[in-house]
């Protein structure tokens, strides 16, 4: 069983989804547990990432695998159903530049990598006002990820925080802050819960938050 | 204050700007940790011990401020054109009362700039071109009442060629909902229309007689945006073969947006400086701009080590004179508004020093 689920992972590092689909219905053919499988891509997910990370593979790479993913999911579904997992959301993220910046780029990319790792994204692009980041909060998103290229602009991030705070939904909501301009630092000194260097950082730990929760 | 700080008596900036104080001996690591990150990411050569010990020297130098020696200079140009002296940024920027002719005067007769780029107060192509004939006939003005090589500069900024600012689709929009053919054809849609208008208001621009063309933060919307930008200049080119024209990037590594895009036969995507150039040269660069972005996290000695070891190897392989990004957030230097002054005059240092770059 370990030689397929090494196929399932080399298939989501090829990042083609006609091989991807292959080597799922191989392993299910196989008898391999639809979750097993499912564990098996997530690990090449990761591996994906990895390579995204440094600059081995681009943005379309990491959506192919995805794609592989999400049909892996379709044809594992009544499978996973029976086994009380399917359609298993890890949260609802808000993503958004703050308001008075227009830099998208890094925000898009955490975007992506947040839907690939199972999170429902809303992510409403750039310059953002600060009201629709809280409008989203108060509509039920527990993630909320705001971006930064400036320090003009950074100083937003603690206003969206304060007012959480301050209108009571500070506790169900995980702040998450990134940009060129961020440290873990400034994350600490502004009362923000995850501070991501990069894409994957962000998406590795809002999955430990999600995991724990 | 050494009894205040024990052994730490070495004077660094962080990434951010903020200070902190280590021993030479931490200084000596982290260079070697920036050298070993950038040999990692950008498959480059390790430095020699000579550089790594004259680095560490530079970084802990007692002087605020450190310079080359007389005859070691470079050439200088500024980033912003006449718009840094009348803008008022909040915290930064004197918000002068005068005009754009004027303020390009004090640059050159009172502050001494080498070359300056002459910029649009919206300095991206797609905003320069509506105002194009507003800014032929600023420039023929500037030409009147200067004597110092004058540029134009503006970004090709693809971002704003995709909705909402633009027609076409936004490629990691498109993605994002598996459309990915879509956003394939829709991000070469913005990159052919961004490169149309650079030729346009380049040769209009060139038309007036200023020696050249700055493109700034190239590529910083990925890989078609880096592509456009050669085509561009290889097609102005073809009209103005003898003109200066001058790429500066935005980032170490060229985003893959598109992650197909190719040009002369290679791939954009992920490519670094030394290899960015070799492109930027096949197009008919005169100057090229290597960017390595500063980790906010971590000290100047490590930014300035990786940086220089990144700009070196392309300073190697580069047939063009390069002029390297050494400003806020770039180049070893910290990402805070206004840079301290400590840490802005190591990085160039060690980059002239080091790197033997052309300018900055």
């Amino acid at each position: 069983m370990s030689d397929i689920k090494q196929e399932l992972i080399d298939a989501m590092v090829a990042v083609k989804l006609p091989g991807i689909i292959d080597a799922v219905n191989k392993a299910d053919a196989a008898g391999m547990p639809a979750t097993d499988i499912i564990d098996a891509m997530s690990a090449g997910m990761t591996e994906v990432g990895v390579l995204f990370q440094k600059g081995r593979l681009f943005l379309p790479h990491v959506l192919s695998a995805a794609a592989g993913m999400n049909k892996a999911m379709e044809i594992l579904g009544p499978k996973l159903a029976a086994g009380g997992d399917a359609g298993k959301k890890l949260g609802t993220a808000v993503m958004g530049t703050v308001e008075g910046d227009v830099h998208d780029i890094g925000k898009s990319i955490c975007s992506t990598m947040l839907q690939c790792a199972g999170f429902e994204v809303h992510d409403l692009g750039r310059d953002v006002p600060t009201q629709k980041f809280i409008d989203e909060i108060k509509g039920g998103c527990n993630f909320c990820g705001m971006s930064a290229l400036m320090t003009t602009t950074m100083t937003v991030m603690k206003t969206i925080i304060d007012i959480t705070r301050d209108e009571g939904y500070r506790d169900k909501v995980t702040m998450m802050v990134g940009g060129a301009p961020i440290t873990q630092i400034y994350c600490d000194k502004i009362g923000a819960d995850i501070y991501g260097e990069t894409a994957n950082e962000t998406t590795d730990k809002a999955k430990a938050i999600a995991g724990d929760a | 204050m050494p009894d205040m700080v024990g052994a730490k008596e070495i004077r660094m900036r962080m990434g951010d700007g903020s200070l902190t104080w280590m021993t030479k001996e931490e200084v000596r690591a982290d260079v070697e940790a920036g050298m070993n990150d950038a040999v990692d990411c950008a498959q480059v050569p390790a430095l020699t011990e000579d550089d790594l010990s004259r680095i560490v020297e530079i970084m802990c130098e007692k002087g605020r401020t450190v310079s080359v020696e007389p005859g070691e200079e470079v050439i200088l140009t500024q980033d912003g054109g006449e718009m840094k002296l009348l803008n008022d940024n909040g915290s930064s920027s004197p918000a002068l009362e005068m005009s754009r002719t004027a303020a390009i005067q004090v640059h050159e007769r009172a502050l001494g700039m080498d070359t300056f780029e002459i910029a649009y107060m919206d300095p991206s192509t797609k905003n320069v071109k509506p105002v194009i004939g507003m800014e032929m006939a600023h420039c023929q003005n500037v030409m009147y009442n200067t004597v110092i090589p004058m540029l134009y500069m503006f970004m090709p900024n693809i971002g704003l060629y995709y909705k909402p600012t633009g027609p076409y689709g936004n490629p990691p929009d498109l993605m994002r909902e598996f459309k990915i053919d879509e956003a394939m054809a829709e991000g070469e849609g913005a990159m052919n229309a961004m490169r149309d208008d650079i030729i346009f208001i380049g040769e209009k621009l060139l038309s007036t007689g200023i020696d050249g063309l700055d493109f700034d933060t190239t590529a910083s919307g990925g890989d078609l945006d880096f592509v456009g930008s050669l085509q561009a200049v290889e097609e102005l080119r073809k009209t103005y073969p003898d003109a200066d024209v001058q790429m500066g990037m935005s980032a170490e590594s060229v985003l893959g947006i598109s992650g197909m895009v190719e040009y002369k036969g290679m791939l954009a995507a992920g490519l670094y400086p030394h290899e960015q150039v070799k492109l930027a040269e096949a197009a008919g660069v005169s100057t090229f701009g290597p960017v390595v972005n500063t980790n906010s996290s971590r000290s100047t000695a490590w930014n300035v080590a990786r940086s220089v070891t990144m700009v070196k190897e392309c300073s190697r392989v580069s047939t063009i004179p390069l002029q390297v990004n050494m400003g806020m957030g770039v180049g070893g230097t910290p990402m805070f508004e206004t840079p301290p002054i400590d840490a802005v005059t190591r990085a160039d240092k060690c980059m002239i020093e080091v790197a033997h770059v052309d300018g900055l």
